[in-house]
């Protein structure tokens, strides 16, 4: 028989890796959305290079199927055996939307530019903070992201959407990629 | 007086088995991710998952994805029984009512 000092040691070994399997697992979630946010925004990126006429089409469309691939990823990984979905993660996606346009064309009058540099680090503002309690590689992805997006803004010129494309789709690519392998 | 698991009760085991235990029932977990969630070797992870799936405790799939094989380790129910009676004796023994 052990004494209590080394059972406290194995629950804390047990506790441990439990939130090491939570993490992975919330990781490999993440991964999926990121990969997807990626792919969607890497396309619409490359539209709006393209073709800029097509743009005012390709970004509601790019929210509509980020949003329903992550409400998609929910259902089908839910939290816990039978839990139903839970509205309050369409509702975050209403605020989150419904902000951001009020900045954009109520409040003020952003052009494609200052679009282009609002909305990825709008959204990543919201990631690096999520990331301060689901996992440092939210904070780094994040940061990176916005880092670039911000030298693009400044210092690239006609070319801004297709840096976009590379930094804001392939980052979020390249950082779920990495969320894997954690 | 409830006795603390023989097979669970060495470290890599416990780890093995918290980490099953975590998932949703019915889930497993693939061996590579096991090695890199427990820190342990091929070897030494390969023989622990032996010694648990011998007692019943963990059932182990070997598939092939793509060309890769893949091996999956997922707890019985018989395992996840033995590893909440074994996490109640060890609270047992932190409350004091053993050791």
């Amino acid at each position: 028989m052990i004494n209590s000092r080394e059972a406290s040691a194995a629950l804390a070994d047990i506790d441990d890796i439990v939130q090491r399997v939570k993490q992975s697992q919330l990781y490999e979630l993440a991964s999926l959305a990121a990969v997807w946010w990626g792919v969607l925004v890497f396309a619409a990126n490359l539209v709006t290079w393209l073709w800029p006429i097509y743009a005012v089409y390709a970004w509601p469309a790019v929210d509509v199927f980020g949003v329903g691939g992550l409400v998609a990823l929910r259902v089908l990984n839910p939290p816990h055996r039978g839990a139903s979905f839970d509205i309050r993660l369409l509702l975050v996606f209403v605020l989150f939307f419904a902000f951001g346009y009020l900045c954009t064309d109520v409040i003020g009058h952003f052009g494609p530019r200052q679009l282009g540099t609002f909305w990825p680090i709008y959204f990543m503002l919201f990631y690096s903070m999520a990331g301060l309690w689901f996992g440092y590689a939210f904070v780094a992805i994040g940061l990176g992201i916005s880092a670039l997006t911000l030298i693009g803004f400044f210092f690239i010129g006609e070319a801004f959407p297709l840096w976009m494309a590379f930094v804001n789709g392939g980052g979020l690519i390249l950082g779920g990629l990495w969320m894997r392998r954690i | 007086m409830a006795e603390l698991d023989d097979v669970i009760h060495q470290p890599l085991r416990l780890k093995i088995m918290a980490a099953l235990n975590a998932l949703p029932v019915a889930a497993g977990l693939e061996f590579s991710r096991l090695k890199k969630l427990t820190g342990a070797t091929d070897g030494n992870l390969g023989a622990h998952i032996e010694t648990l799936a011998k007692a019943g405790y963990v059932t182990v799939e070997k598939a092939f994805v793509g060309k890769k094989p893949q091996t999956t380790v997922t707890a019985t129910a018989t395992g996840r029984g033995a590893f909440a009676r074994h996490v109640a004796t060890l609270q047992e023994i932190i409350a004091g009512k053993q050791g």
